[in-house]
């Protein structure tokens, strides 16, 4: 149970104490602050070096049809290409920045009813000089195998059953026919999942857990789970000049400590840290480091109701449960004021500032008077019992957990039983969609694309629906958004969703971290953007990181 | 002799059984299930592929079933393939065993040679601020567990001496000073913990032995100290010592699951860690009957170390 402090928790907690009151952390009030993003360096590029990484993530699974997971894709999509890419951090002007770009593709163009895409494919690609590639030429058939090979099985079926048929009048064309309108079709190929594979390899393994051979600027050398992944240039890589550095190794490393000391010592260059103390520290024995507060688009978190259920499905229960939590001192306590108050669905696509407590509406601010009145009015003024089940994916959630239970006790007298679950449990259970009470919800992390952070999200037919959504108008305005052409209507469309979501608390999000890209001094190029953590699903930018040494 | 040696390894075989019983049992009995895991992993998987793949890897199949082809895959030394990587078990046990052994065997010598003179001199040395120093060696070894002890010398190692070991592991044949590297930090951790409950074993017997008249006798014929303690009182004395390090190889491996975490080491620790949170049922099962045989063997090797020790212990 997560209530209690175990002594394994204790001591663990007293080893980083120690290690943070040994080492000189400052106190969070005199934390300088970080810079947002790290424009592009003005010197020209240097080929050459090594860069490494001690990484948390080390890939069971390295099918790109069988797994969304992070492990795979801080290499996968160097390995492998896009049809269309996200800027990298050398071409972005800011995190925000989601401009795309040709990848495998050089242009591409929609039907005036935006259910035909037709995409040039770049002359000249060649896949990598391995067999039974050996460095053959890409065409726009390669690409219509592997998005039929996604629809066929996997967990990218749902985005790629859209596809209707496809045709390649010739070598460098490739013509997308869709069941229904989607104006925002090209930004689902973008994710970072959506790497293109090579059909032998798919037909000689039988599958793509063996070998990984793409046409993108690394090739895979090394592979040995629990040790590394080597990733070596490719000479033949149709970006010449890129990438710039000769080798990129990914170190495994499961605990956090020894990759912040890795990075200490200089064997790792990047890492990633949650709260401003931990930067602090890294700061402290490294003073050149440089550091990036990032700032996330949405909360990948949130408070999942059984709200197909009793008492759950009265939006009263809701928003009076969602106006009892007090989200701002989550934010100061939990994630030392470096943090998101909780929104689903990016604020980019929505307004042009993160949103504060007052843009989320009423029932986001924290309101225990009014709280109380609301539920009382809902038939349930002397409060109830109810079970909340979480994965702990940082230690910051459990805190998170138990201020809910807090809150929801003293504010409404609602005694919420926590069960703190392994990882396999609480995926089985969370995904499964079955369970009643509350649970510690999340959404996948991979993608930023306005269609997947909507429609696929929040339809109620979709199977990527975890919070179990199920709102006429919401289904109706997630599909007229995919057939709206102009930005504008886009942007028009997108504000009624997240506010018919906020009023109608139909996924209740919770405070996130935003944490910090801290880098060697000698890294270039090296910025994360809007979900696009260089260490993460925006490892592709690596390709542009160049070593100043 | 012999009998004994053959009656302790039958008798070893309701041991590894009712070890097999509880791991299977244990593995079916918690929540949630390699496919499901495998299900986490990747995002999300249909039912009909879920059923699919339950059904490749026969566990669709009743629990007796899938208890009896196990048994059979384990004594024919063929335990099958990880659910996840789909990698030949006998291949990741290949990779993952030398790691721990070595690891292991630097432990168990460090921590001996940390135990037995430290040991030694707080006997010696009785209440005297050696052995206090001593003794409260042996204590913060007994409490302070491995992840702690750990973390904190790769901080501060990290933070003093600007290094570490190096990370990404290479082997002892392909890279010695490499490996050496590697290990040292970790094998110390290690043995730290194992030392403790030898050194006060150590400094209990080695105090009784210098009571025994036949070192009195010593004393008496005028030996020097290092002769009367070294020849004559610490032979004895050490045999009681080799019972508790048979014992702590137990503690040992149990060390080794953390330990190979925090310093990046892909041995048999990591393996097992991993493959219980995946339920990754054919690795766990493997790896803690191989655990239960390696104990069942140092055990019995322990029990006939002593007729060697001692020539007046017979076996029947």
């Amino acid at each position: 149970m997560a209530s209690r402090m175990s002594r394994r928790k204790f001591l663990g907690t007293s080893a980083a104490g120690l290690t943070i009151a040994l080492s000189g952390a400052r106190a969070h009030a005199q934390t300088p602050a970080y810079p947002d993003w790290i424009p592009t360096s003005t010197k020209p590029p240097k080929r050459g070096g090594v860069i490494a990484r001690a990484s948390a993530w080390d890939p069971p699974v390295i099918d790109p049809r069988h797994t969304q997971s992070v492990g795979l894709y801080q290499f996968a999509g160097l390995v492998y290409n896009r049809l269309i890419r996200y800027a990298f951090s050398d071409e972005a002007g800011s995190p925000t920045d989601m401009t795309l770009k040709g990848d495998l593709a050089e242009s591409w163009q929609g039907s005036a009813d935006h259910r035909v895409w037709t995409f040039k494919i770049r002359k000249g690609v060649k896949w990598q000089n391995l067999p039974p590639l050996n460095g053959r030429e890409l065409t726009a058939a390669d690409i219509k195998y592997c998005y039929e090979a996604y629809a066929k099985e996997g967990v990218q079926a749902f985005t790629f059953q859209e596809i209707e048929g496809m045709e390649t009048p010739d070598k460098h064309t490739l013509r997308v026919h869709l069941k229904s309108p989607n104006t925002l079709f090209p930004q689902n190929m973008a994710e970072p999942v959506a790497v293109v594979f090579p059909r032998e390899v798919l037909e000689e393994d039988g599958d793509l857990k063996k070998r990984a051979i793409g046409t993108g600027p690394f090739i895979l050398k090394e592979h040995t789970r629990k040790v590394r992944i080597v990733l070596q240039r490719n000479p033949d890589y149709y970006d010449s000049g890129r990438p710039y550095a000769d080798q990129y190794t990914i170190l495994s490393t499961p605990d956090a400590a020894t990759r912040l000391a890795a990075f200490r010592t200089g064997q790792s260059d990047i890492l990633w840290v949650a709260s401003p103390s931990e930067a602090d520290v890294v700061r402290k024995t490294n003073p050149n480091a440089v550091v990036q507060a990032y700032h996330n688009t949405l909360a990948p978190f949130g408070l999942a109701l059984a709200q197909d259920r009793p008492p759950f499905n009265d939006v009263r229960v809701r928003r009076a449960i969602s106006m009892a939590i007090d989200r701002p001192k989550q934010v100061a306590t939990v994630y030392e004021n470096h943090g998101m108050l909780g929104w689903g669905v990016p604020w980019i696509y929505v307004q042009d500032k993160a949103p504060t407590a007052k843009d989320l509406g009423p029932y986001w601010e924290y309101k225990p008077a009014e709280a109380k009145k609301l539920l009382a009015e809902a038939g349930h003024g002397k409060g109830f019992e109810t079970t909340l089940f979480y994965y702990e994916y940082f230690p910051q959630m459990t805190s998170q957990v138990q201020l809910v239970q807090q809150d929801l006790k003293r504010n409404l007298n609602i005694d919420v039983k926590i069960t703190k679950l392994d990882y396999t449990t609480y995926y089985g259970r969370y995904v499964e969609g079955k369970w009643d009470g509350l649970s510690w919800g999340f959404q996948s992390g991979h993608a930023i694309g306005l269609d997947e952070r909507t429609y696929h999200y929040m339809h109620s037919k979709s199977t990527k629906n975890f919070f179990r959504v199920n709102d006429p108008q919401i289904d109706e305005l997630v599909t007229r958004l995919r057939q709206t052409p102009d930005p504008a209507g886009q942007r028009a469309i997108a504000k009624r969703i997240v506010d018919r979501e906020y009023d109608q608390v139909l996924r209740m999000w919770m405070p996130y971290d935003n944490g910090f890209l801290i880098t060697q001094p000698h890294v270039r190029n090296g910025a994360s953007r809007a979900l696009r953590r260089t260490d993460g699903y925006g490892a592709p930018t690596i390709a542009r990181i160049w070593l100043d040494k | 002799m012999y009998k004994y040696v053959i009656r302790r390894l039958l008798l070893a075989i309701p041991v590894l059984l009712m070890s097999s019983l509880i791991v299977f049992g244990l593995m079916r009995v918690m929540p949630g299930d390699a496919l499901i895991a495998l299900m986490g992993e990747s995002g999300n998987i249909n039912a009909k592929e879920l059923a699919k793949l339950r059904a490749d890897l026969g566990l669709d199949r009743p629990y007796h079933e899938q208890y009896l082809l196990w048994l059979w895959q384990m004594v024919t030394f063929n335990p099958g393939h990880s659910i996840f990587t789909n990698e030949p078990i006998p291949v990741a046990l290949k990779k993952a065993i030398p790691v721990t052994l070595e690891l292991a065997a630097i432990a168990l010598v460090l921590g001996l040679l940390i135990a037995v003179p430290i040991g030694v001199l707080s006997a010696t040395r009785q209440d005297k601020p050696e052995d206090y120093a001593g003794r409260v060696v042996a204590v913060s070894g007994l409490s302070i567990p491995d992840f702690w002890l750990g973390t904190l010398v790769i901080t501060f190692a990290a933070i003093w001496f600007q290094w570490i070991p190096p990370i990404g592991y290479a082997s002892l044949w392909d890279d010695p000073l490499r490996n050496l590297q590697q290990f040292l930090l970790p094998a110390a951790v290690l043995g730290f913990r194992l030392s403790s409950a030898t050194m006060r074993m150590t400094r209990s017997t080695v105090l009784e032995v210098l009571r025994e008249d036949y070192v009195r006798t010593a004393w008496a014929k005028g030996l020097a100290g290092r002769i009367v303690v070294y020849k004559h009182a610490l032979k004895n004395a050490l045999i009681p010592v080799v019972t508790i390090v048979g014992g702590q190889l137990g503690v040992l491996l149990a060390g080794t699951f953390v330990v190979e975490t925090i310093f990046a080491l892909p041995g048999m620790g990591r393996l097992t860690v991993e493959a219980i949170l995946y339920r990754d049922y054919p690795i766990v099962q493997t790896n803690v009957m191989l655990v239960a045989a390696t104990l069942v063997t140092l055990n019995l090797i322990v029990d006939l170390t002593y007729a060697w020790l001692d020539p007046r212990i017979r076996y029947r």
